[in-house]
């Protein structure tokens, strides 16, 4: 009863000052708007990261040449033991994934779990459109690529084996790439020119969706063979592999290593010249950049948070001062000190609170905003609110506490003679 | 009924010395004083003759530097603030001469403002009652700034009435008031008295004064009259 009241004396108390107890608030607002803004924003863009990694499939493995930081250094020391000794020791152009590891890799006999296995050579070609010149990717690829990256062709063929085991100079053009070079015409038989070499386009592939990490759309398509040629190359820069359902990702990604690490003559793991990465993988690198982000755009936002709780406190202290002779008289009708120190914090609290729950409000809604012009969902969870409004009342309180204590100390007529 | 074998208000050598730097002021010089149940005493002086702090310590808004206060024969000099606090709010009633009801605050709200300290039952009912015998049953609802001074007054006897003290203590209560209102406002007291409560009234004009049964003048921190 007594607490209620109390409570009430907060309210009105706060009510009677609307523009002021406004403007006190409104550094709450801004505070808490920004810190719930940032992490719903920074949530946002890791589910949106998590949902296109999902949709490289979550039984992929990516194969890349070249082992952790860690391996690179040592590999020189262990290249007496290695037949690979010309290949190491140049960081960052390692080149490691030879064809023999795609055709090891692809017997299905001894590699049960491994479904799909794609070996990819990138380069790029400058081909003449109806509107000038343009540089296009052009990628060699196994006849499995289509399967793992769900490409279909709209006309004309795929590649198969035997334009591989021929190194037919054959190419397949993504959608848009077929619209840059052709227009509408029929682009079927037509020569292309890719490093220096013609290639007749066979097929035009299907329009499919961006994800974000891949544009299958844009590109040139040739059978991984005649890459090399063209490319002057021997290794894959990466290679493919499809688990035949997600739970072997792990099986096949050590059967992966094993098998590597027995073609490259590598006994010590730790020194391995590639790196296997499954999306799983994938995702908690991303992941901890991610939240890494977010936790520092939300200390950043944190620091409004502070200066919107000085804030708070200078308004308290204003209002002791203002009301010394309302303490006076509340003290001389039976206020105890603890009364007025209740009454006092009650009040930062209830206006930390309001800020809080208005600052979550806007930040939800600047979050929403954002959406429309960064395309993706911002998300507020549960632990960001309470976090949010923990850290105003907390704030409220540590303000409030030092104004609060200094009202209650007021002796009854040093208040009740104030001018 | 006044019963002055039964004291409400007692007080022995009450000293008061006030530290301004190396000075010292002596406010109150050996009070003693006694004023018994359901007594109507006018406290007068001169100002600076120290009867503001006499109130004050009878008031328990202060403490003296020395000498003895029993009030309803308990010994309240030496209690804590917080026990001070509660007796203040349960058996002293206030009336102030200034800044004495809670700005932008409804007449019933002002009278209520003890009971949020304390516990009576029915508080909300009382006060309307005591709206109502101050003679502001038609103004309840309306916020301290929109009284006359005179009516100010009513709540903050009314707010002075609603825990049922035993003692009211008033401070000046006619200080801002025409002599008209003055009259009015003391009858008022008058009618509390009547029911049983002890008055203490502090004031320095005589018209005043003499609605009182009994009258004690201070000069220089001692009574030269009336003890």
């Amino acid at each position: 009863m007594k607490y209620w009241m109390i409570l009430k004396q907060s309210l009105k108390a706060i009510f009677a000052n609307k523009g002021r107890s406004f403007l006190t608030v409104l550094g709450i607002i801004i505070g808490i708007g920004s810190v719930i803004a940032l992490i719903s924003m920074g949530n946002g863009v890791q589910a949106s990261i998590d949902s296109q990694i999902k949709q490289l499939g979550t039984n992929t493995l990516t194969i890349t040449a070249g082992g952790s930081r860690f391996s690179q250094a040592t590999n020189q020391t262990s290249a007496k033991n290695s037949t690979q000794t010309a290949r190491e020791g140049v960081v960052g152009t390692v080149s490691t994934l030879s064809e023999n590891d795609l055709l090891s890799l692809s017997d299905t006999q001894k590699h049960p779990d491994l479904k799909y296995v794609d070996g990819a050579v990138s380069g790029t070609a400058i081909i003449d459109t109806t509107s000038g010149s343009l540089r296009v990717a052009v990628t060699g690829n196994s006849t499995s690529s289509f399967q793992i990256s769900g490409m279909t062709v709209e006309s004309g063929r795929e590649y198969n084996q035997k334009d591989i085991d021929t190194k037919a100079n054959v190419a397949v053009l993504g959608a848009q790439t077929y619209t840059d070079i052709y227009g509408t015409s029929d682009a079927l038989g037509k020569e292309i020119t890719i490093a220096d070499a013609q290639y007749q386009v066979i097929g035009v592939l299907a329009h499919k969706d961006e994800s974000g990490f891949q544009n299958y759309n844009e590109g040139i398509y040739i059978p991984y063979s005649a890459a090399f040629v063209s490319f002057k190359t021997s290794d894959f820069s990466a290679m493919r592999v499809e688990s035949s359902n997600d739970k072997v990702v792990e099986a096949a990604k050590t059967d992966i290593v094993n098998t590597l690490l027995a073609n490259h003559n590598i006994t010590d793991p730790k020194l391995a010249d590639f790196t296997v990465m499954s999306s799983k993988d994938l995702l908690s690198t991303v992941s901890s950049i991610t939240s890494v982000l977010t936790s520092l755009l939300a200390g950043i936002a944190a620091i409004s948070l502070v200066v919107g709780g000085i804030g708070i406190m200078n308004i308290m202290l204003v209002s002791v001062t203002e009301r010394t002779r309302e303490i006076g008289l509340r003290k001389a009708v039976g206020a105890k000190t603890s009364d007025i120190l209740l009454q006092f914090i009650v009040e930062a609290i209830v206006l930390t609170l309001v800020g809080g729950i208005s600052g979550i409000v806007l930040g939800y809604a600047i979050g929403l905003g954002a959406t429309k012009v960064l395309g993706f969902t911002p998300i507020v969870t549960p632990r960001a609110i309470l976090l949010a409004v923990g850290v105003s009342s907390a704030i409220g309180l540590v303000f409030g506490i030092y104004p609060a204590a200094k009202a209650a100390r007021l002796n009854p007529i040093d208040a009740l003679r104030y001018e | 009924m006044v019963r002055k074998d039964m004291k409400a208000i007692s007080l022995k050598n009450i000293t008061k010395i006030y530290k301004t730097g190396d000075e010292n002021t002596v406010a109150l010089d050996g009070i003693d004083l006694s004023i018994g149940k359901g007594e109507f005493v006018a406290i007068m002086g001169p100002s600076g003759s120290g009867k503001s702090s006499l109130m004050h310590i009878i008031g328990l808004l202060d403490t003296a530097t020395k000498g003895e206060y029993c009030l309803d024969g308990q010994d309240v000099s030496k209690l804590s603030s917080a026990k001070q606090a509660e007796i203040r709010n349960t058996e002293i009633g206030f009336v102030f001469q200034q800044f004495n009801l809670l700005p932008r605050t409804t007449v019933l709200d002002n009278i209520l403002l003890p009971t949020i300290y304390g516990n009576i039952e029915n508080p909300d009912k009382k006060a309307d009652q005591l709206a109502e015998e101050v003679g502001l049953g038609d103004k309840k609802h309306n916020k301290s700034n929109q009284l006359s001074g005179g009516q100010i007054q009513r709540v903050a006897v009314a707010r002075a009435l609603v825990m049922d003290p035993t003692i009211i203590l008033a401070d000046e209560p006619t200080g801002n008031l025409d002599s008209k209102t003055s009259v009015e406002i003391m009858h008022l007291f008058q009618e509390i008295n009547k029911k049983g409560a002890t008055v203490v009234l502090i004031t320095h004009e005589e018209d005043i004064a003499k609605f009182a049964s009994r009258i004690i003048h201070l000069r220089d921190g001692k009574i030269v009259e009336g003890k």
